[in-house]
C-alpha cells in the first residue's frame, strides 16, 4: 500500500470536497443521498470509497467527476472552485484533469481500440500526429499495446475494462475516478487493474478514486473511506 | 450505420422525391413542347394567327421579309409560316369541273399547324424556292375529285395549269381545309391570277405558356418593320384557358405526390434520428463523460442527418439525371443545361434544409442529455 509523500501533500490536494450534499426532490418529498461529504485527496493517493448499495457511492463519484451538481457544499479540483464553473468550462476541466471508468466496461461499440482511446484526445483538441503516440503509451500502461487496432466486441471482459483504464489515462489527467471498476472482473484481472492503478499513482502526479464493495480491493488502497446514510468517514 | 433498413427507407423516399423533382422541373418543358404539337388536334392553342385586314379604302398591307424575320425572333416562337389565299380555284377532271380553296403556302406550313402527310409528301423549302408545281391535296378534295386517297403522283389541272399532285394532307380537323389544295407560295405568286398578298402568317409558340407573352410582343415587333395599323392577332383563347388549367392541375398534383414523398423523407429522418438517440443514449453518455460537449454531439447527430439527407439527394440526383437522358431520348429533345444545374443546386439546397430541419431536434434532445441519466440508461 502507498502512503502519501509529504512533497505531494505540500503540493495541496488535488480534490478539496467539504460539507457536499445531494438532495433528489420528488412529488413525495425530498430524498437525501449525500448529507455531508468531506473529502480531501492528494497526488500519488488512492482512495477506495466503500458503502452499501444505495448509499451514493455513484453519486459521490458523479459530482467529482463534474457529471452532476451538488445540492450544496463546495468543490475545489486542483484548486479551482469548479462548481462556479459554466457547463462548458466543466466539460472542458472534465477533458484535462478527469479520467472516468465505469463499471460496466463502457466502450464504444463497433470501434476499435485505437477508437475507443482516440475519442478523448479529439475532444481535447490535441494534434492528430500527436494521438498515436499518446494512444500507445497509455495503452502500454496497461500491457494492451499489442491489442491497438482490435474491434472493442473481440475483447475479453478484462481487456475491456483495461482499455477503460487506458482511455481514462489518455489525456494524462489528475484524477481518475473509478466506479467498481473491478466489479464484472473475475479476482486475477481485479488484482491486475489494481496493479495498474497503484502503478499510476506511484509516480506522485496522479490520484485515483475507487468506489468498491470489495474489501480486498479497498485493501490495495491508500485510504479507505466509507459512506455511510449519506456521511463520508474514513476508516 | 445502425437501422440500415430503417435509413435505407429514408434514403429511398429522398432519392426517388428528389429525382421525381428534377424530372418534373427539366422536362416538363420539353414534354409541353411535344404535347402541345398533338394539341393542335384540338384546337392548336399555341399557334398565333395574324393577318392585315382587307379595307376597300386602305392599301393592302402584306408581310416583309424583316418583320417575318422579327417575329421569327421573338423569344418563345418555334416557327412562322406565311399563307396567301387564292380564293376560289377549279380544276376539271374527267370532263367535270370542281371548284375548291387553293392556298399558296411556305415550306414551314406543316410543321407550324402540326399536319403531316396521309400519303405521299408534303412539298419542302427545295420545292418552294425552286417555284415547282407540286400541290398537296386536303382528304376530302380527293376524294372528291379522283374518288380515292391513291392521288400522289397524279396530275391535275388547276386554273389552266398543271400540277403534280405531291400528297394527301393529314391532321386536319377543320373541314375547310380538308376541301383545300395548297402549292408553294412562290408558284401560286407566279400562276395563280387573283391570288392575294402573303398578309396572313401563323406563328407557333414553344408552350401555351409563352403564347400570351407573344401576342403582346407582336404588334411592336411588326410595328418597327411596316405599320401594324390593319394588323389583327388571333389566339384560341378559350382552348388555350383549358389547357392551361389542365395542366395546371396535372402539375399541382405531381409537386403535390413528390413534395408528400419529400415529407415523408423528413418524417424518416426524423424518426431514424430519434431512434438512433435512443438506441445510442449511452454511447452518448460515454462521450460525454469523455468529455465531449453539447455542440459535439450536436453537431455528431446532425452531420448524420445531414449525411442522410445530401446523400439520399446526391442519389436523387444521379437517379433524375439518368431519367432525364432517358427521356429526351425518347422524345427527341433535351432541356438547357442551366436549367439542370439549378435543379441541381435546388435539389442539394432542399436536402441541406430537409436534413437540418429534421435532424435538428434529435440532435438537440442527444446534445441536452444529461451524462449520468445516458450513462444509467438501459
Amino acid at each position: 500500500m502507498n502512503k502519501i509523500s509529504p512533497s505531494a501533500r505540500a503540493n495541496g490536494a488535488l480534490i478539496n470536497v467539504s460539507n457536499l450534499a445531494k438532495i433528489y426532490a420528488n412529488g413525495a418529498g425530498s430524498i437525501p443521498i449525500l448529507q455531508k461529504v468531506n473529502l480531501k485527496v492528494f497526488p500519488g493517493e488512492m482512495v477506495a470509497v466503500m458503502g452499501p448499495s444505495g448509499s451514493g457511492k455513484s453519486t459521490l463519484l458523479f459530482i467529482l467527476g463534474l457529471f452532476l451538481h451538488p445540492t450544496r457544499g463546495s468543490y475545489q479540483l486542483a484548486g479551482e472552485d469548479v462548481l462556479n464553473l459554466d457547463r462548458t468550462a466543466q466539460a472542458e476541466f472534465r477533458r484535462r484533469r478527469v479520467g472516468f471508468v465505469f463499471q460496466s466496461c463502457d466502450l464504444l461499440e463497433n470501434s476499435t481500440v485505437y477508437e475507443n482511446l482516440e475519442f478523448p484526445l479529439i475532444y481535447a483538441g490535441i494534434d492528430r500526429h500527436k494521438r498515436p503516440a499518446r494512444i500507445l503509451a497509455a495503452l502500454e500502461q496497461v500491457n494492451l499495446e499489442h491489442r491497438i487496432h482490435h474491434a472493442s466486441n473481440h475483447l475479453s471482459g478484462g481487456e475491456r475494462q483495461r482499455v477503460a483504464v487506458a482511455r481514462a489515462l489518455v489525456n494524462q489527467p489528475q484524477v481518475i475516478l473509478a466506479d467498481e471498476p473491478t466489479g464484472q472482473l473475475d479476482r486475477g484481472h481485479s488484482h491486475l487493474i489494481m496493479d495498474h492503478f497503484a502503478e499510476i499513482v506511484k509516480k506522485g502526479e496522479t490520484a485515483v478514486v475507487v468506489v468498491t464493495h470489495d474489501s480486498e480491493i479497498a485493501d490495495r488502497c491508500t485510504r479507505i473511506c466509507s459512506l455511510e446514510d449519506g456521511i463520508l468517514y474514513e476508516r | 450505420m445502425r437501422h440500415r433498413r430503417r435509413y435505407w427507407g429514408v434514403v429511398l423516399a429522398i432519392s426517388l422525391g428528389v429525382a421525381g423533382f428534377m424530372l418534373v422541373m427539366t422536362m416538363s418543358r420539353d414534354f409541353k413542347k411535344n404535347f402541345n404539337r398533338d394539341l393542335t388536334l384540338i384546337g392548336g392553342v399555341t399557334i398565333i394567327r395574324m393577318y392585315f385586314e382587307d379595307l376597300p379604302d386602305q392599301r393592302p398591307q402584306w408581310f416583309r421579309p424583316e418583320t417575318i424575320a422579327a417575329l421569327r425572333h421573338l423569344p418563345g416562337v418555334t416557327d412562322a409560316s406565311l399563307v396567301a389565299l387564292a380564293g376560289g380555284a377549279q380544276t376539271n377532271w374527267r370532263t367535270r369541273k370542281y371548284y375548291f380553296s387553293l392556298l399558296g403556302v411556305d415550306e414551314s406550313f406543316w410543321e407550324v399547324r402540326g399536319f403531316w402527310p396521309l400519303k405521299g409528301q408534303l412539298f419542302g423549302e427545295r420545292e418552294v424556292e425552286g417555284r415547282k408545281r407540286e400541290v398537296v391535296l386536303g382528304t376530302e378534295l380527293a376524294r372528291r375529285i379522283f374518288g380515292t386517297q391513291e392521288v400522289e403522283g397524279l396530275y391535275m389541272e388547276i386554273d389552266h395549269d398543271l400540277f403534280r399532285v405531291s400528297g394527301l394532307l393529314g391532321g386536319i380537323t377543320d373541314s375547310s381545309l380538308a376541301n383545300s389544295a395548297f402549292i408553294p407560295l412562290t408558284t401560286a405568286e407566279d400562276r395563280i391570277p387573283g391570288i392575294s398578298l402573303a398578309n396572313r402568317l401563323y406563328l407557333r409558340c414553344l408552350t401555351w405558356d409563352d403564347v400570351d407573352r407573344v401576342t403582346a410582343a407582336v404588334p411592336a415587333a411588326v410595328s418597327s418593320h411596316q405599320s401594324a395599323d390593319l394588323l389583327r392577332v388571333e389566339v384560341s383563347r378559350e382552348g388555350l384557358k383549358r389547357v392551361k388549367h389542365v395542366a395546371w392541375w396535372v402539375e399541382f398534383f405531381i409537386y403535390l405526390a413528390l413534395s408528400a414523398t419529400l415529407i415523408l423523407g423528413g418524417v424518416g429522418i426524423w424518426n431514424v434520428m430519434m431512434a438512433a438517440v435512443r438506441s445510442r443514449t449511452r454511447e452518448i453518455g460515454l462521450k460525454k463523460a469523455m468529455g465531449a460537449e453539447d455542440r459535439d454531439i450536436l453537431a455528431q447527430f446532425l452531420s448524420e442527418a445531414l449525411c442522410l439527407s445530401v446523400g439520399s439527394a446526391i442519389l436523387g440526383v444521379a437517379l433524375g439525371g439518368l431519367g432525364m437522358e432517358i427521356m429526351a431520348s425518347f422524345i427527341g429533345s433535351r432541356p438547357p443545361l442551366d436549367l439542370f444545374l439549378l435543379c441541381l443546386f435546388l435539389g442539394l439546397l432542399f436536402a441541406v434544409f430537409l436534413g437540418v430541419g429534421a435532424g435538428l431536434y434529435p440532435s438537440v434532445q442527444a446534445s441536452r442529455m444529461e451524462v449520468v441519466t445516458a450513462i444509467r440508461y438501459e
